[in-house]
């Protein structure tokens, strides 16, 4: 059974009781976390692996000619989430044949955004029961990662970090996360900003090419085809649908992110991108964003002018 | 207060809900990809961090411009300066949205395929803090520090400046190839093909700073070599932050010079111990 905020493995809580504390920290870490007053308890961690695929097994996406008539009501086989990003795009030559790329979409991967959440999610929390189970105030100097465990068709997620307990400091009925730790850390707090939680998210946009796209991505673009005169689109020039899919998936992974953030501050974000090619003219973008929300817990005071210096020796 | 203090005052603000002081006048949240450091010596000199903000474009080029030719292939480097144009236009225009003044610490991701160029601009829209209303200033790929001694020095960012080209390198005369053949002597083919794409990439440069009214170019970025698409393409791109004089003249930041007294730490050497000699 996995474990739950209510069932750690039995040796994990054998661990946590055991009463040397581990860290994960490094040195300078560990002794600038202990000049701030926090004293590591455990090196906390959490897993969770799931099977896998970059692609929805299922048919749906062959019906280049006949049109995305499924679109409306939701992609053959593909979960839909209310107010998904959805964009069509329609061929402007008319029937040529039966592998001309008549209809052309971008549409969000809601199921693929789910199952990186779900097991990011259960990652994090996991780490979080272990540093409940320490009666922990925070943990710091997180580390997350996702990558194939066995095969090509699972994902392990893992997330690993350094409990910390802060005498008398309130309890906090959910431990305080962050990417930070050490001299950054204090930095942070001195700056005036808390660390409230770790925040990450997948945005995922699958890009199927119609026709003008499968050119431009194929290079085909310079030739008399058909209708290039009548469609504008000469040799050199944007890929419009590749451009609205990169903005899209960027604009989903910030707006998720903002979600999560209520009125507090995203420090320290890193912004990741990769790419799929699933076939010729056909892209699957994803982005994944990340760091540490911070709350502002007093103004900054105010700094003096920094003064420029040079090393010598 | 001690820095315990801080601490425990930090661990009992994340106990009770954000108040409207933790928006810093952004009532839905900032994001920024500055490190506390940044965010500190930005605040210092009176700018502050809105959002992340980004700019992507994807050019085509046609299939072929690759091959059978030789010099510049102009498809690829319009198509990179398509690129930058459109990626550098949502960049400000993300800014303007964000309420920024500003872009800052902008990474320049480029991407060269066959088919096509893409262009990925991402950085902090920053804004003064004690201003009334933001207008759009400037794009910067200097970091915040460089952009903090840069205007204290008198200087302002205005742009990214970038300028490319890629040629086809000429073939070898099958008498040329002989010759050569089992000495190591330069190929004119291709440093005749590096100069070139050289100066037309430094010119483009040069005239995208001259349009953006930058009197010059600082922290100029260089990245030269074979393109990935062609062992024949030798691509040049050159980008850097278009700046121009703000006061009458520069003003010397006037460094203060420090010795550092920390002791430089000797690693442990297992090859010296092997062979009984230092290395």
């Amino acid at each position: 059974m996995p474990p739950t905020a209510d069932n750690l493995p039995e040796a994990a809580n054998r661990r946590l009781t055991g009463g040397a504390w581990s860290s994960g920290l490094s040195v300078a870490d560990f002794a600038s976390g202990v000049d701030m007053g926090m004293e590591p308890v455990g090196y906390v961690q959490g897993y969770a692996v799931m099977q896998w695929s970059w692609y929805m097994a299922t048919g749906g996406f062959g019906m280049r000619s006949g049109g995305f008539g499924g679109l409306s009501g939701g992609w053959a086989g593909t979960p839909q989430r209310r107010g998904q990003y959805v964009e069509q795009w329609q061929c402007p030559h008319g029937f040529v044949s039966a592998e001309h790329r008549m209809y052309g979409a971008n549409y969000e991967l809601t199921w693929l955004e789910d199952s990186w959440a779900t097991g990011w999610g259960l990652a994090i929390e996991r780490m979080i029961d272990e540093a409940k189970e320490l009666g922990a105030t925070g943990i710091v100097g997180v580390v997350d990662a996702m990558r194939p465990l066995v095969g090509g068709g699972t994902n392990e997620f893992r997330a690993s970090g350094t409990a910390v307990v802060v005498p008398d400091a309130p309890r906090l009925a959910t431990p305080f996360s962050t990417y930070l730790s050490g001299q950054r850390l204090a930095k942070l707090i001195e700056a005036g900003f808390a660390p409230v939680s770790v925040v990450a998210t997948l945005s995922a946009v699958r890009m199927l090419g119609y026709c003008i796209t499968h050119y431009q991505l194929a290079g085909s673009t310079a030739g008399a085809w058909y209708g290039a005169g009548a469609s504008g689109v000469s040799g050199v020039g944007p890929v419009d649908q590749v451009n609205r899919a990169e903005a899209a998936a960027r604009r989903l992974a910030r707006e998720r992110v903002r979600a999560q953030l209520g009125a507090d501050i995203l420090h320290g974000a890193t912004l990741e991108r990769s790419e799929r090619e699933i076939g010729e003219g056909d892209l699957s973008i994803q982005c994944t964003l990340k760091g540490t929300r911070v709350r502002r817990f007093k103004d900054f005071d105010p700094l003096p002018d920094a003064s420029p210096v040079v090393r010598l020796g | 207060m001690t820095l315990q203090d801080e601490v425990r005052r930090a661990v009992a603000a994340v106990a009770t809900p954000p108040t409207a002081k933790g928006t810093a006048g952004n009532p839905r949240g900032t994001t920024s990809d500055l490190t506390i450091d940044e965010t500190l010596l930005l605040h210092s000199a009176g700018w502050e961090p809105v959002d992340l903000v980004y700019g992507i474009s994807w050019w085509s080029i046609p299939w072929g411009v690759w091959q059978w030719a030789t010099g510049e292939v102009q498809e690829a480097s319009a198509a990179f300066a398509g690129a930058m144009d459109h990626a550098a236009k949502q960049l400000r225009q993300a800014c303007d949205q964000a309420g920024g003044s500003g872009v800052l610490g902008v990474e320049v991701g480029v991407r060269v395929s066959s088919h096509h160029i893409s262009i990925e601009l991402t950085g902090t829209a920053v804004r003064r803090i004690d201003a009334d209303s933001h207008h759009f200033e400037f794009v910067s790929d200097l970091s915040a520090r460089d952009f903090v001694l840069l205007v204290r020095a008198g200087w302002w960012p205005l742009g990214v400046a970038a300028g490319a080209s890629f040629v086809i390198a000429p073939r070898r005369s099958a008498r040329e190839w002989a010759s050569q053949q089992g000495q190591n002597v330069e190929l004119p083919n291709l440093t005749q093909a590096l100069y070139l794409a050289r100066e037309r990439a430094m010119e483009r440069m040069q005239s995208s700073g001259v349009a953006m009214k930058a009197d010059g170019i600082v922290a100029v970025k260089l990245r030269e070599g074979r393109a990935s698409s062609s062992v024949r393409v030798i691509q040049f791109v050159a980008i850097g932050t278009g700046v121009h004089l703000r006061t009458a003249a520069h003003r010397s930041i006037a460094p203060e010079m420090v010795v550092p007294l920390d002791e430089v730490v000797r690693e442990f050497d297992v090859k010296s111990l092997r062979s009984g000699k230092g290395e």
